[in-house]
């Protein structure tokens, strides 16, 4: 496979095979960030392809010092989140929990004993829903940690903050996270 | 030093990440085995990252990349755009239709006794089609039609109701000829009151003329 980089290079020469090379390759993860951050599949393919009009935009702005290709395009994708939040928390209406809150089915459910494709789905909308509980900070820190898998210091260079706080709000975010999901009746066995 | 629960909690990740030296992790081990409140905490935040890095990525809508193609590319006149459909040929269902609709085609035209030689482009033309359709949905009708009258129980019962359906010239001339020294023209105008069988005798021209039996 074609390093991104060269990827890049190509696509500053005009090479439109190359762009949509990389535009495949990372469609699924940009979206799977922003249908993550927003809850919304609608606004988040929506604002997967404002991050992809911004990166084409300023693909010569990217330098391989900055860090990998996938950490600038998930840094991208990040402040143009933060903004869109910013723009459209007014619009948000905060709903109770025990109006909205999905509930966890019971293990043993003697009715129906739903597949894993069903299981699984139900827990991405649990999730789903318990990060839409968490204050933007900590729900950005822990989609790239626990669910892009990124390391602390990649999303140290994605968030531009140091460290320490990186660290702490991964903490926190999970820690509330559990407390939300706990409170839905996802335990441990 | 023994943590407190402040300090467990500012550390967990640390802890799961692995990222607590040996020292840090038996004090942290220390405190949690005896703690009710930490124990329970650090089973749930360790069970939910478990579970988010088991959920698979969800897929992005189909038509994602081809917008934002489009959007940054331009437009594009894609020529296999115009030819997507044609692997849907290759489906065994598609394929299944197919050969059932070839086949109930080969039996109607069986059974209408179509030849491949009759049909010509004239034939395609609607009104030909219509009339032709028209004329046979008749003589189908009129064909059935004679088949039930011809059946002898049929005659039987038409036979035994002449009388009481057209009791006037039996009862005006009871010492007329009886009705089994009809000539066979008579006969047929008796029948012909039957608006059905004046129906068969206009559209079937050789239609045989049923003699009493």
């Amino acid at each position: 496979m074609e390093p991104d980089a060269q990827l890049v290079q190509r696509c500053l020469r005009g090479e439109g095979p190359a762009w949509e090379e990389l535009v495949r390759r990372h469609s699924r993860r940009v979206y799977n960030i922003c249908y993550r951050f927003t809850g919304n599949p609608a606004e988040a393919e929506d604002l997967s392809q404002e991050v992809f009009l911004r990166i084409y935009r300023t693909l010569a702005s990217y330098r391989m010092a900055y860090g990998g290709f996938p950490t600038w395009l998930t840094s991208v994708t990040r402040n143009l989140l933060i903004d869109h939040y910013r723009r459209t928390r007014h619009d948000r209406v905060t709903d109770s929990l025990e109006d909205v809150m999905p509930k966890v089915e019971e293990k043993h459910s003697p009715v129906r004993t739903p597949d894993k494709a069903a299981l699984a789905s139900e827990l991405s909308a649990q999730v789903q829903f318990a990060l839409s509980r968490l204050s933007p900070d900590l729900r950005e820190a822990v989609i790239l940690r626990d669910l892009q898998g990124l390391e602390y210091n990649e999303i140290q260079e994605v968030l531009s903050v140091p460290e320490g706080t990186v660290k702490s709000r991964i903490n926190r975010g999970r820690i509330e996270l559990a407390r939300v999901l706990q409170e839905m009746g996802l335990r441990p066995e | 030093m023994t943590w407190t629960c402040v300090q467990i909690e500012e550390r967990l990740s640390d802890y799961l990440d692995g990222l607590l030296t040996a020292a840090e992790q038996r004090e942290f081990r220390a405190h949690v085995d005896a703690c009710p409140q930490c124990a329970p905490l650090l089973a749930q935040v360790a069970h939910v990252i478990g579970r988010l890095r088991t959920l698979e990525p969800e897929p992005a809508p189909a038509a994602l990349v081809s917008k934002i193609l489009d959007q940054t590319l331009g437009p594009r006149k894609n020529k296999r755009d115009w030819f997507s459909w044609l692997p849907m040929l290759w489906q065994p269902r598609f394929a299944m239709g197919t050969v059932t609709v070839l086949a109930t085609l080969l039996i109607i035209f069986q059974a209408t006794g179509v030849r491949r030689s009759d049909i010509t482009a004239a034939n395609l033309n609607p009104v030909r089609i219509f009339h032709a359709a028209d004329s046979h949905v008749h003589l189908a009708f009129a064909r059935s039609v004679k088949f039930v009258n011809d059946l002898r129980v049929v005659y039987e019962i038409q036979s035994r109701l002449q009388p009481a359906n057209n009791p006037a010239p039996n009862n005006a001339a009871p010492s007329s000829a009886p009705s089994q020294q009809k000539s066979p023209n008579e006969s047929q105008r008796d029948h012909s009151t039957n608006g059905s069988f004046a129906f068969v005798a206009t559209l079937i021209p050789d239609a045989p003329t049923r003699s009493p039996r």
